[in-house]
């Protein structure tokens, strides 16, 4: 058995270490490392074919599926834009409420929606704004990875960790809302004025003809009225069944699945170029990785690490939870916070199966995956998109200047939810 | 008829050692919207064209939005210069690659070869590859054009 458990690790290991270097596209590494594992269990006899299957979890993969479709059919319309000129003018031009106000925004958007199709629909009108008021966009692109990803922690859909704890823990959307969303409030404000004030150099400049901004009216940026409309009444919709989910008996990914389905009959859209913006690559990275994470488990690796943890010793409870936030928000720092999820949760699992009270522990990787991301400018896709997209204008964000803006963001906000989670430990016990 | 025949001779060009400054320049006082630019033999290794210039005053979300009509005044960005440093570049960095075309060749080859590269100015070379003229897309398509009329002598 210790065969298994060290080759199945080293399979796992190897994968992290070429995704984590970029030696290879991680959807591919996945893939192979999945078919590795399979084939590893086959002939060590502690894996099959109807195992791997089992371990994949369709409630992620379609609840992810269906948000993609949905944001597939609303991005062309030009809300997106619509509301990043928006906050623009409500702006005014002042460069700190214009960090608000396009922070806010992809926050909240990325509550409900990805955080990268956020981060990426938001920054290229924020150039537009930066450009013609004259001032440097970079200030508002860290903001916006930032805040994209503190924003996703708030909800069940709101970032792919959250899906997979919800899936695994029976954890409902209502429950995000009175546990994850009172901190992430916290934090959102928090990191605004943190940013404001590292970023005060550059927010001290006044734009010297802020008319121009008021000029543009959001109203002209909306190309597809009724498309429009239509896919955000059923995202209202989606998200209004969201809440009763666990009252009407249905699972979070079905109500995904069904919203896609009534916008896509309602919209019609070219289904070609509909499909085309569906981020396939991360639907199979995660299958992928469901499948390589089911034979760490079913090799018994994961058993060991729970052994290992156990045999550590009495950490209060509490304490536990504190150094799992920081566990999983460094993890997620350097390596991206999906693979760190789906590896722990069975961890979390089997603590909680040798009698451990693992509620707010889930709550603890929620936290420490989705504030951990902001560590460095690779520690979440949010980032490393908006550090691409800053590479095509004249003041692209580097890593020095992330790590002397993200990184403490990250710190402050890993702090004062560890304060929080101390404060709240009986609420999240529940 | 030949390349060599509807092409300008008098070619206002630029050596490879000259700023991006110099060239604009250039451009500016002979109204002309390309340059081809010379090796010291006087080979053509390039061209710059008032585009590739203006490329760099235009902003950056130009590439990033889909749309800009929405953008009624481009505030800042409407009376942005590129940086000193930028324009104290050489023209070699900032000139695309260019094909030639031989002054004896024909007329349809040199059309045809300006379609492929999707290039609007083809510099002019003799045999030993020096440059001689330049054509543009408007040259040679009426010289290919006049002998369709029935005036026109058989060749």
């Amino acid at each position: 058995m210790s065969l298994a458990i060290g080759l199945a690790s080293l399979i796992f290991v190897l994968s992290l270490w070429l995704i984590f270097s970029e030696k290879l596209n991680r959807s591919i590494t996945a893939t192979a490392g999945a078919v590795l594992m399979v084939v590893l269990g086959k002939l060590l006899g502690f894996y099959t074919e109807a195992q791997a299957l089992a371990a994949v979890d369709f409630n992620t993969i379609g609840l992810l599926l269906g948000m993609m479709l949905l944001v597939a059919l609303l991005e062309p319309s030009g809300v997106f834009q619509y509301l990043a000129v928006w906050a623009g003018r409500v702006s005014r031009g002042r460069p700190a409420w214009l960090l608000i106000m396009l922070g806010s925004i992809t926050a909240a958007l990325s509550m409900f929606l990805n955080n990268v199709t956020t981060a990426v629909l938001v920054a290229p009108v924020t150039i537009l704004i930066c450009e013609i008021l004259g001032i440097s966009a970079v200030p508002y692109l860290v903001a916006e990875a930032v805040l994209s990803n503190i924003g996703g922690v708030a909800t069940l859909v709101g970032d792919p960790p959250n899906i997979l704890v919800a899936s695994a823990s029976g954890i409902t959307f209502n429950d995000f809302l009175t546990r994850a969303l009172p901190v992430v409030v916290v934090v959102w404000i928090s990191s605004l004025l943190l940013l404001r004030f590292l970023f005060r150099r550059q927010l001290s400049v006044r734009p010297a003809n802020p008319d121009a901004l008021l000029r543009l009216n959001p109203a002209e940026t909306i190309t597809d009225r009724a498309t429009a409309w239509r896919v955000l009444l059923v995202l209202g919709v989606a998200i209004m069944l969201f809440f009763a989910h666990h009252i009407i008996q249905v699972s979070p990914a079905f109500i995904s699945i069904g919203a896609a389905a009534a916008a896509l009959v309602w919209v019609r859209p070219n289904f070609d170029d509909t499909v085309q913006r569906v981020d396939w690559g991360v639907l199979i990275f995660f299958t992928a990785l469901f499948v390589m994470v089911g034979g760490l488990e079913a090799a018994g690796v994961l058993a060991a690490i729970v052994r290992l943890i156990e045999g550590v010793g009495a950490i209060p409870a509490v304490m536990f939870g504190v150094l799992l936030i920081w566990v999983a928000a460094g993890l997620s720092a350097v390596i991206d916070n999906v693979p760190i999820t789906i590896a722990l949760i069975p961890v979390i699992l089997g603590l909680g199966a040798d009698g451990m009270q693992v509620g707010p522990l889930w709550w603890a990787l929620v936290f420490g995956a989705g504030f951990g991301g902001n560590g460095t400018i690779i520690g979440s896709s949010a980032n490393i998109v908006i550090a691409n997209l800053s590479k095509k204008t004249h003041t692209p964000i580097t890593a020095e200047l992330w790590n002397r803006s993200g990184l403490p963001v990250m710190l402050v906000s890993c702090a004062l939810t560890s304060v929080l989670y101390v404060l709240l430990f009986p609420l999240l016990t529940h | 008829m030949q390349v060599k025949d509807c092409m300008k001779g008098n070619v206002v060009s630029v050596p490879s050692s000259a700023t991006i400054a110099s060239a604009a320049g250039i451009i500016l006082r002979n109204r002309v919207g390309v340059l081809p630019v010379l090796d010291e033999h006087g080979k053509p290794v390039g061209i710059l064209q008032l585009s590739d210039l203006l490329s760099l005053a235009l902003p950056d979300f130009l590439n990033l939005v889909a749309d800009v009509d929405f953008v009624h005044d481009f505030g800042a960005v409407e009376t942005s210069r590129p940086l000193p440093e930028v324009l104290a570049r050489r023209v070699t960095e900032l000139m695309q690659p260019t094909i030639t075309v031989e002054g004896d060749s024909g007329l349809l080859r040199a059309y045809a070869l300006m379609i492929q590269h999707n290039v609007l100015d083809v510099p002019v070379v003799n045999a030993r590859e020096e440059l001689v003229g330049i054509a543009s897309r408007v040259d040679i398509g009426t010289a290919i054009l006049s002998s369709w009329s029935p005036e026109a002598k058989k060749p």
